[in-house]
């Protein structure tokens, strides 16, 4: 803090900076066998000068050039737009996202476990190809400002990730992967069963013709079609009028069952934060509460722009500036289960995963995918596989009509998500 | 920092030469870089800063060590625990690498206008002028224009005594139009980079006209029904094809221990039609994907996947060849130098063939020519890629625009179903870049004539 006051050279506004430190240990397995082991240590400075209400920004992972970083800063502030908010003074740190438990991460047992995780599937499949990532890290975040702020939090995270890869006979190619993550080692055993069954159904293939159809996302397919619901949920794409959200709020633009939130608080998440990175207090927010649009997130340059209150969601590393996003999108429960949900299905589709969705124009909702991996539903059960076929929608109509929520929700990355099911989606095949 | 620099590469090499492995290296680069990124009237950010970073690999008892890091005074400890990572299993399958002898040289990236004497004044007037003419429209609801530059000094040693410096420079902008119109929402976007001097941003003038004029455009195109329509692609499609229907199935890592895939991609197997060349190379000088060596140390080449339609070739890493018993190519990349190299293309492209845009076009009755590039993935069975937008061809004419093409297919079939083969070859690169392994963007190019494929999958609703 003295360090950072006394390198600035001349009058200034306010002033802010973040300091990372991390240290992570991967460990890696690829096709089937124990491949690397990584150690990795790193750490940076960025700091954001308002000087004459502009804001100039620098940046260096090297420590013993933290003054060289304020300086440009400070000369780069002219260029930049003007902005008149404050920094926060009443920072709180009420809890770290850190769990001691990551110290007892063991590499010989993580090795071990991977192992024999490999082997009980391939007694399974044998021709199975299989990578697999384990990593835990912590580190240090320290949030410094001229407002008096200096806090600093430990975090840790672990995560697993294990792909399986199949290729048969006739090229025909079955890849799926599960992941988990948590504030220290979790058990992943459940993966077993999980993959297998995928594997196992999409050794049969179904055949659907092209039409309209029932389709099932469960929560990591679904979730991806959330975050394009997200990304016009953002400050600064309603700033810019690019968002099909402008000028919306308080109008009910979704089904009565669909309630959006960011829950930078939500129990057992490792991407859990007391404070966001512009030292912003933080708390669950409905964006959209019932199908209606409540609001959206920002940072404080967004929310002074737009005319609002900040919510907390400035995310930053050290080498950029802040901007607004998520901390963790999540969708609300409904209270049909994911069994009765396949059971109402008459001939239908579970889709999985998907090869090219958000490479359309996503600003309007659209998408177009591949089905990567998806099975047919019949007469309330779960099928082969169906390939070579494209579901094309938009996803804001989708949400707009007739959709249901399973009342199972699952975390996957940091965002929490049903199972959803539309009654018809359009498929090309 | 130079002066660090030069200690720790001195330090490096003595650690080199006497480690206790199969194979080590180290890598070091330190740069500084600037971005100016401008939206509508607003500087989105305006920033410059360094990075400095290192990293060491090691292959003992055939497992890998890898440690990164920035530190990079305390060379030695990071060395000691990448052997202590490698030493940490032995496993009973090993990897090994292909060694490809010592060598040594110093490369710079050839600038007109070398970064380091332009001011940010000059650089940001630029931009600023780019994104005028991209907002030039009342129909553009937003923009957004980007500069970036990096200048960054990267050296490479290794155990079998090479030592490789690199003074690199890279240069280009991003450009993006959203035009709005009701409920329209109308983005396009075009991009140009590659190594050398301020000369790759300046005079972008037409391009930016051009995202203007499009996005524009593109409010009054319909979205396309789905269904299977014959496509002529142009040269930046047909080399996204490339990229994602087969370059990304070249790539050794996929095959190397998969004896299913080694007998899928046995060389010898017949993949397109005659007259059908595919080239990844790495030393073409400019071009986003150009290196002057690899991230395993290793000389770029012109590598042939496929002659004449033939399988013919694949890329690789020190590992995958090393495995397979092939020759290196040097393929083995990184995004930086605290990830490890993984095999990656370079520039990759369809050759040149015998026809002419206009044979191409009088030979489709009826069919779509798919224009400009948005994105496109790959699962190696089945891929995808997206069209910036297209126009319906009848009887050899170009008629009304679409927006939203996304066409799909499958890597063993779809190149088989290429009909005619252009002789007006392009590359293109930009800003963005590749993702494969978490590691993404990495610079690559890609490009091609324009070609015609038969019965191409499109997706959208009827």
């Amino acid at each position: 803090m003295d360090k950072i006051l006394e390198s600035i050279p001349g009058k200034f506004k306010w002033f802010d900076a973040v300091y990372v430190k991390g240290r992570s240990t991967p460990v890696s397995f690829r096709n089937n066998r124990f491949h690397s082991l990584s150690e990795s240590e790193n750490s940076g400075f960025g700091v954001r000068i308002n000087r004459d209400s502009r804001t100039g920004f620098s940046y260096t992972n090297d420590s013993q050039r933290v003054e060289g970083a304020v300086q440009r800063a400070y000369s780069m502030a002219p260029y930049g737009d003007p902005e008149n908010f404050t920094l926060p003074s009443d920072t709180q740190l009420k809890f770290e996202p850190y769990d001691p438990a990551i110290e007892s991460f063991s590499v010989k047992d993580e090795i071990e476990a991977a192992e024999e995780f490999i082997s009980s599937m391939q007694k399974e499949f044998p021709g199975i190809s299989m990578d697999m990532g384990i990593s835990a890290s912590n580190g240090v975040m320290r949030l410094v400002n001229s407002e008096g702020v200096d806090l600093s939090y430990r975090d840790s995270y672990y995560s697993v990730s294990v792909s399986c890869v199949l290729v048969m006979d006739d090229g025909v190619r079955i890849d799926t992967w599960e992941g988990k993550s948590g504030l220290c080692p979790v058990d992943y055993s459940e993966f077993r069963e999980k993959l297998s069954d995928k594997i196992r159904r999409a050794q049969i293939q179904e055949k659907i013709s092209t039409g309209s159809y029932p389709v099932i996302l469960p929560p990591q397919a679904f979730g991806r079609l959330a975050g394009i619901i997200a990304s016009g949920l953002n400050g600064v794409s309603v700033w810019k009028g690019v968002s099909p959200f402008v000028g919306k709020t308080g109008e009910k633009l979704f089904s009565d069952s669909f309630t959006l939130a960011d829950d930078p608080l939500f129990e057992g998440s490792p991407y859990r934060i007391p404070f966001d990175a512009e030292g912003v207090n933080v708390s669950r927010k409905e964006l959209v509460s019932k199908g209606v649009l409540r609001g959206v997130i920002t940072d404080l340059k967004y929310a002074e722009r737009l005319g609002t209150e900040p919510t907390g969601n400035a995310s930053r590393g050290y080498s950029s500036l802040p901007s607004p996003s998520f901390t963790a999108v999540t969708v609300e429960p409904g209270n049909m289960s994911f069994k009765d949900m396949i059971a109402g299905v008459e001939r239908g589709i579970v889709a999985e995963q998907f090869i090219g969705l958000g490479q359309s124009n996503t600003l309007t909702g659209d998408f177009s995918a591949n089905l990567d991996l998806a099975y047919l539903v019949e007469n309330g059960e779960v099928k082969g596989r169906v390939k070579d076929c494209m579901m094309s929608g938009n996803i804001i109509d989708l949400l707009g009509g007739e959709v249901h929520f399973s009342s199972e929700r699952e975390r996957k990355g940091s965002a929490v998500m049903p199972y959803a099911i539309f009654p018809a989606v359009s498929i090309t095949a | 920092m130079h002066d660090r620099f030069y200690e720790a590469a001195e330090k490096g090499r003595k650690l080199l030469e006497s480690a206790d492995c199969e194979f080590a290296e180290i890598r070091f680069s330190a740069g500084t870089g600037t971005i100016i990124s401008l939206s509508g009237e607003n500087v989105d950010s305006l920033s410059s800063g360094e990075t400095v970073a290192g990293s060491v690999r090691v292959l003992k008892n055939g497992s890998w060590g890898f440690t990164t890091f920035n530190d990079v005074s305390s060379l030695e400890r990071y060395f000691k625990s990448a052997l202590t990572a490698a030493s940490a299993v032995s496993p009973e399958e090993k990897s090994g690498v292909a060694l490809s002898g010592p060598v040594t040289a110093e490369f710079r990236t050839e600038s007109r206008e070398p970064i380091n004497n332009i001011s940010i004044d000059e650089k940001f007037e630029l931009i600023k002028g780019y994104n005028k003419i991209l907002g030039s429209s009342p129909k553009i609801q937003t923009t957004r224009a980007i500069y970036r530059d990096v200048e960054s000094r990267y050296h490479y040693m290794n155990s079998e005594g090479s030592s490789l410096t690199y003074d690199k420079m890279h240069c280009g902008i991003s450009l993006t139009s959203v035009a709005k119109d009701g409920n329209i929402i109308q983005p396009f976007h075009e991009s140009v980079s590659g190594y050398g001097g301020y000369e790759i941003a300046r005079g972008r003038d037409e391009l930016a006209e051009k995202v203007a004029k499009i996005a524009v455009d593109m409010l009054s195109a319909e979205p396309l029904e789905g269904g299977t329509y014959d496509v002529i692609l142009d040269p930046r499609l047909s080399g996204v094809f490339i990229h994602e229907a087969f370059g990304h199935l070249s790539e050794a890592d996929f095959i190397h221990e998969n004896p299913r895939m080694k007998e899928q991609m046995a060389l010898g197997r017949e993949f397109g039609p005659a007259g059908f060349n595919v080239i990844d190379d790495g030393s073409m000088k400019g071009l986003s994907g150009y290196i002057p060596f690899d991230d395993e140390g290793v000389y770029p080449r012109k590598t042939y996947l496929i002659k004449d339609g033939i399988l013919t070739g694949r890329l690789h890493s020190r590992e995958t060849a090393h495995k397979m018993g092939e020759e290196v190519t040097g393929n083995g990349r990184a995004i930086g130098v605290s990830r490890q190299p993984i095999v990656r293309m370079t520039n990759t492209y369809i050759d040149n063939g015998t026809c002419s845009r206009e044979d191409l076009f009088t030979s489709l009755d009826d069919g779509l020519y798919a224009v400009d590039v948005i994105g496109g993935q790959t699962n190696l069975e089945m891929f995808t890629f997206t069209a910036g937008y297209g126009y319906r061809i009848k009887n050899g004419r170009p008629g009304k625009m679409f927006r939203d093409v996304i066409l799909s297919g499958n890597v063993f079939n779809t190149l088989k179903s290429i009909r005619m083969i252009g002789n007006d070859m392009e590359m293109f690169g930009g800003l963005g870049g590749c993702g494969k392994g978490g590691q993404s963007p990495l610079p690559v190019s890609y490009g091609g004539p324009h070609i015609l494929v038969g019965n191409v999958l499109i997706g959208g609703r009827k």
